[in-house]
């Protein structure tokens, strides 16, 4: 309304203020709706029979080995990623080679094939059918139907998150730092962990962060190599279709909130993280 | 440290960065390396920083060859073009890196280390800067933290790429004094990297122009900007009006005049490239005798001289000469007049 009273302070970026009305009230509905309703209406149905039958469905010994299993996959499948995203993100960023274009468009391979897809690649390799499944299978190697399966599965489908977080970050960064360091007479890996790592280390923290998420939410690529064994081969989502299918709403809703809130505190830790070295990743990045 | 190279060439994939430079550096020595971008100048410094390594040719430094010693055991002082500071480290951490990676034998005690730094904030005169980050600092700050960093391991050579290049003029002037000052103070051995004459005049001892992967000459810089080897040489060290002439009878003839001129070695008679230096031209009556017939095409007269830009009469190429304003006033020259420009000093090269 001020802004009206005095046209001489309009410049050319200040919309109408229906127009951002409009857009904000967009923008929070769409979220409302499609987010924050189905995270309540999990945590509702989930404890519509009150707090003991929710405990209840999460101590049953077939969850808790699906929260287990999980934890298993994340803990192999987030470090052995961790290491492949700083290999391939530092090859990027610090060397030129041919075939280079080529590697970071595989990287970004598991982003744009579905999920499902990526399940059926490992039943067709490992499966007692597959290419591999007779020549391991003589060496008594299982892959399909076991916690082996999954954990190559998730790391097929999460290993992007990090490598992809770093490689901007590193191409921005150069490579004049570790330079220095190494005129200033630091060794290869002085270099990389008093230079390289801490420069690029809140990138790495979000990309372990989002890779986590997706490693223990993943659900078309296990889905596929699991066989669903109770207690055996079922991680959380798979768990929650299995209660779902069998009708038993509180258990599925149970585990999915425990899912939900795993997410959430994900989002929480890069929110504190973001809210605490702001100023410091601003600076980093301005430099 | 004395440095001595020979023969060096450096190729990146098709482009060709070095052929074939020689130099030699004394211990002591202050040494520009100037040339327009792409002339090779800061390839062959990353070479003697040993950051990158020569195709062929040779690399001593105080008499042993160091063609294989890594960069990082060259005890080679670098600064950075755009500094290249630690941003997550404090000023004073950055400092003490050099000294902190040290093997564990030679790595001086936690207290050394801290005087060290300490003493090398106050050289750069920036002691109540230690705990600072480096995006806290201005450009010129930046840049002497680069230094007091690279000075830190004792460095036997200091390099530096263009160290002045992403500063503001004022600070630029004020840290060239204070780098040639610190440079004899500490008896150090310094190259440096520069597009900008000037500075390189200003600064050096010795002064290697470089085009094209090739060194054009190096001396002082009395002797580069007075006796320049190349027509490259005298167009790079300041304005150069170039004109066409031909050599005969021990003189240069531009136009229809026959000039003394500083001719070429053997001084055969031929055609050959006269260059004049705009303070070398004075403006005289029209009329008078071994001058160039010229208009005053225009006067541009805001500045320390007058810039006038001449247009010769016999084929309408332009000269540009610079006046005092008496010279000027006294003369009573104005746009459109006619005069003679005299050439007082020409320096002149058989036409390529």
């Amino acid at each position: 309304m001020t802004r009206r009273a005095s046209p001489a302070k309009l410049n050319v970026r200040s919309e109408p203020a229906w127009l951002r009305v409009l857009l904000i009230a967009i923008s929070v509905a769409f979220i409302v709706v499609m987010l924050v309703l189905p995270l309540i209406s999990v945590f509702a149905e989930a404890l519509a029979k009150g707090f003991a039958p929710y405990l209840a469905t999460i101590i049953d010994s077939d969850a808790l080995a699906a929260i287990r299993l999980t934890l298993l996959v994340a803990v192999i499948a987030v470090p052995l990623n961790l290491v492949f995203g700083l290999c391939a993100a530092w090859a990027v960023a610090k060397f030129d080679f041919r075939g280079k274009s080529l590697l970071i468009t595989l990287i970004d391979l598991p982003f744009s094939v579905s999920p499902v897809i990526s399940g059926l690649i490992y039943v067709l390799l490992f499966g007692a059918r597959g290419w591999l499944g007779p020549v391991l299978d003589e060496y008594g190697i299982k892959i399909i139907f076991t916690a082996t399966g999954l954990v190559l599965a998730t790391i097929f489908v999460t290993f992007p998150f990090i490598a992809r977080e770093l490689i901007p970050l590193m191409l921005e960064q150069g490579s004049e730092e570790e330079e220095a360091a190494i005129s200033l007479g630091a060794g290869g890996f002085q270099t990389f962990l008093r230079v390289t790592l801490p420069n690029v280390a809140w990138g790495l923290l979000y990309g372990v962060l989002l890779c986590n998420a997706r490693a223990m939410g993943e659900f078309g690529a296990v889905s596929v190599v699991s066989g669903h064994i109770r207690g055996k081969t079922n991680t959380m989502p798979l768990h929650v279709e299995i209660l779902y299918n069998e009708y038993d709403f509180v258990g599925a809703f149970a585990v999915a909130s425990l899912l939900a809130l795993l997410a959430l505190v994900t989002l929480v830790c890069k929110s504190l993280l973001e809210w605490k070295f702001g100023d410091r990743l601003a600076a980093g990045a301005k430099h | 440290m004395s440095i001595n190279l020979t023969g060096i060439t450096k190729t990146f994939g098709s482009y060709q960065a070095l052929r074939g430079v020689s130099l030699q550096i004394e211990k002591g020595q202050f040494l520009a390396l100037l040339g327009p971008s792409g002339s090779g100048k800061t390839t062959l410094l990353r070479i003697l920083a040993g950051l990158d390594f020569p195709d062929s040719g040779h690399l001593i430094f105080d008499g042993t060859d160091v063609q294989h010693i890594s960069a990082r055991d060259r005890r080679v002082g670098f600064v950075f073009q755009h500094y290249a500071l630690f941003r997550h480290m404090t000023v004073a951490e950055n400092i003490a890196f050099g000294l902190k990676v040290r093997p564990r034998g030679e790595r001086p005690n936690k207290s050394v280390i801290a005087d060290r730094v300490n003493e090398l904030l106050r050289l750069v005169q920036l002691e109540q800067f230690g705990g600072r980050y480096p995006t806290q600092l201005s450009g010129g700050q930046r840049q002497r933290i680069a230094l007091a960093r690279a000075l830190a391991i004792e460095p036997k050579v200091l390099l530096l790429d263009e160290p002045f290049g992403a500063l503001d003029a004022k600070v630029r002037k004020d840290l060239r004094r204070w780098l040639r000052q610190l440079h004899d103070e500490m008896g150090l051995t310094s190259i440096f990297v520069t597009h900008d004459q000037e500075e390189a005049l200003e600064l050096a001892d010795y002064v290697a122009v470089m085009s094209e992967g090739r060194i054009e000459q190096i001396g002082t810089p009395d002797q580069v900007y007075h006796n320049p080897a190349t027509p490259f040489v005298f167009e790079f060290l300041g304005h150069a009006n170039r004109l066409t002439c031909r050599i005969a009878n021990g003189k240069a003839a531009i136009g229809d005049v026959e000039m003394t001129a500083q001719l070429p070695g053997d001084s055969k008679p031929g055609d050959g490239v006269a260059f004049v230096r705009p303070h070398d031209i004075a403006l005289q009556p029209p009329g008078t005798s071994q001058a160039l017939p010229s208009r005053i095409r225009y006067m541009f007269t805001a500045g320390p001289g007058v810039r006038v830009e001449l247009e010769r009469l016999d084929n309408g190429e332009i000269l540009i000469a610079d006046l005092a304003h008496e010279q000027v006033q006294k003369g009573g020259f104005e746009i459109g007049q006619p005069v003679a420009a005299q050439l007082t000093q020409i320096t002149v090269f058989p036409a390529p």
